[in-house]
């Protein structure tokens, strides 16, 4: 198993707390609480970290505002305590991106290189062609992405498997992804959105033949953003961070499910400018050692804590690549 | 290195080590010891692996292949092409005569983590064309330097280049086959007190236009080992090599595919991917590759013959390419050994 560090400028901080995110972050919230508000909304307890099946009841609270989240106490993952139906929430989802679809551009040609660059070397390493590649509902959150792919990933064929209202088993998307009999399934952005990460994995390695190559990515809960800012981590927007996984927990979640780990790695760039903005933009509570590390700190000290925070396995973002 | 070499044979454990040769006797040796090296023929050995200095390399690999034994041996591969050039007469003879020897030289760069991980991104074609490679192998002299057998040409052949920069070389010619257009200066600074180099820089050029340009050192106080390949799409480096004394660090391979602006051209600074690597696994991939070529007839991939004659003829041209040099070296005995 290898452990990459992906290294790159760092990003601007308007990225994650400019008014368009603050107001994406809004409207998010807003569609959580009309849907906690709707009496004929069915949830379903989680008695149990999605991770790695802690008992609930030994996990404290995450947070509790609007709803309860636990942070587990053996794996280190988040997770929402109680989650509505999988169908409730894709139209939800669906319900906003259309609503957004106007002011859905933005310039995400970096992301894109990357999610098409982190194939193309894994393909290389792994001495395996995956010319053939299953995109799993990322065309839906970013509808440029499929322009992106003809542009720039040349010797490979894209199909694209766009957000519609699953059942709670992903039983359409798993006959899709039997359908389209990929040699890579790339899910960048599903993960910690979905009411069962579990199922959606089993589906699609149900589906999969064996030696499908999985690329997956998601929010991670070891990040120094959540570990410092917790429920208060810009990044932390409920209803899309359903299950926020630890690395320990995807990786014991992956092999539980029988998927062999190839790769993993936390290319998250935005904690180092999160925090930093944090401690200098307001009269923070004093963090011992944090406050003044970064008051006092400039662009390359953000970019070396970044850097290491990578190499430690330590940033808000996750990557996995997994084998069927 | 004959521990080193023992020590992997051990881990591999389908070797049995039935004797030792060395100038003492170790009262501690777990397996029969003897000082005169045709004294090992007494013990019907199967397999000769050659740990000498390299004056002694080809009279031990041809002897061992006359008795029609597989070899091992260390590298430099003798100490100019005349010794290579003896040995591959010596390994045909022997395969005429006996069948199937296998004889190897221990390149071991090739077999690292992260060159092969390099290896494997070449050669997918990700990265496009190969345009050029930079190398940088230095060291810090080394204890007793001026005594060292490695620092008298008679022994050696020469000096840094020879002894460690010719894995760079090696390493050149796998990424590229091999160099026929040389430059070079070749420099004895700090170490004065012995007639062999301490730094040798070269320029160097194949047949499909792709440049090389290596700097082996021995003033490079700060132990460096950096390779780096550029291609069209791309690039990578390798940071570090592990070592026994592990002083040129981790390896560390670092990878880029260019990101390319609205018009198709690259944009600077591209993302990177890092990868370490911290277990130096070559000694054991090296003699594994020797046990499956000796008992399964698995053709040599590293370390061939052929890649030895290759590599000393490139070493041989970045001594001539530098005039001043090549002067002196012939007209010093000592050096004058081709």
């Amino acid at each position: 198993m290898q452990t990459p560090v992906f290294l790159d400028h760092l990003p601007d901080i308007d990225a994650v707390a400019g008014q368009k995110p603050a107001q994406y972050r809004l409207e998010r919230n807003k569609a959580l609480l009309e849907l906690m508000l709707d009496q004929s909304t069915v949830w379903h307890d989680r008695n149990a970290c999605p991770a790695c099946d802690q008992d609930t009841t030994q996990n404290p609270f995450f947070s509790q505002t609007m709803m309860e989240f636990r942070r587990c106490m053996n794996c280190n993952s988040i997770y929402a305590a109680r989650v509505p139906g999988q169908t409730t929430i894709d139209r939800l989802r669906l319900d906003h991106i259309q609503a957004r679809a106007a002011d859905a551009g933005g310039d995400r040609e970096f992301e894109f290189t990357s999610l098409l660059n982190w194939i193309s070397l894994t393909e290389a390493r792994l001495e395996r062609k995956l010319d053939r590649v299953l995109d799993i509902r990322f065309a839906t959150q970013a509808p440029a992405w499929p322009d992106a792919t003809e542009r720039l990933s040349h010797n490979r064929s894209w199909d694209f498997l766009e957000l519609t209202p699953e059942s709670d088993d992903f039983s359409a998307l798993e006959a899709a992804v039997a359908k389209a009999a990929p040699k890579a399934i790339l899910m960048p952005a599903e993960l910690d959105r979905v009411a069962d990460p579990a199922a959606l994995l089993s589906a699609l390695k149900a589906a999969a033949t064996p030696g499908t190559v999985i690329f997956v990515a998601s929010s991670c809960a070891d990040g120094l953003e959540y570990e410092i800012l917790g429920a208060d981590s810009p990044s932390f927007v409920p209803l899309d961070r359903l299950t926020v996984f630890s690395v320990k927990g995807f990786e014991t979640l992956s092999t539980k499910l029988g998927l062999q780990v190839l790769e993993i790695s936390t290319p998250g760039r935005l904690d180092a400018v999160i925090l930093d903005r944090y401690f200098k933009s307001a009269e923070n509570t004093a963090i011992p050692f944090w406050s003044s590390f970064f008051r006092e700190a400039d662009k390359n000290r953000l970019r070396d804590l970044q850097i290491l925070l990578q190499r430690s396995l330590k940033s808000g973002v996750l990557r996995f690549v997994l084998e069927t | 290195m004959g521990r080193i070499r023992h020590d992997a044979m051990d881990r591999h454990g389908d070797f049995e080590v039935v004797v030792a040769c060395d100038t003492e006797i170790d009262p501690k040796a777990t397996v029969p010891m003897v000082t005169d090296p045709m004294a090992v023929y007494e013990y019907n050995p199967d397999v000769i692996v050659c740990s000498v200095p390299n004056m002694m390399i080809p009279d031990v690999v041809c002897t061992a292949l006359e008795r029609g034994k597989h070899v091992f041996s260390e590298k430099p591969p003798g100490r100019n092409s005349k010794d290579v050039r003896r040995m591959i007469a010596a390994e045909e003879a022997a395969r005429a005569a006996h069948g199937g020897l296998v004889l190897k030289f221990g390149f071991n760069h090739r077999v690292h983590d992260a060159i092969e991980e390099a290896k494997k991104l070449t050669d997918a074609g990700t990265m496009g064309d190969l345009y050029f490679m930079r190398g940088v192998y230095g060291k810090a002299g080394g204890p007793n330097y001026s005594q060292n057998w490695r620092n008298d040409p008679e022994l050696s052949g020469g000096g840094i280049l020879i002894d460690q920069g010719i894995h760079m070389l090696d390493l050149f010619q796998m990424f590229a086959g091999r160099f026929t257009d040389v430059q070079s200066f070749v420099q004895r600074k700090f170490w004065t007190d012995v007639p062999v180099e301490d730094n040798a820089f070269a320029l160097m050029k194949n047949a499909d236009g792709i440049v090389a340009s290596v700097h082996s050192s021995a003033t490079q106080w700060q132990h460096t080992f950096r390779l780096e390949l550029y291609m069209r799409n791309g690039f990578l480096s390798v940071d570090g090599i592990l070592s026994a004394s592990g002083s040129y660090g981790t390896e560390v391979l670092t990878v880029a595919l260019n990101r390319l602006d609205a018009t198709g051209s690259p944009i600077p600074n591209p993302e990177q991917q890092e990868l370490r690597f911290t277990e130096d696994r070559s000694w054991d991939k090296e003699i594994a590759e020797f046990h499956a070529a000796v008992v399964k007839g698995t053709p040599l991939v590293c370390g061939t013959s052929q890649q030895a004659l290759d590599v000393m003829e490139l070493v041989e041209a970045i001594y001539a390419a530098d005039p001043e040099w090549s002067t002196a070296r012939q007209s010093t005995p000592q050096m004058a050994m081709e």
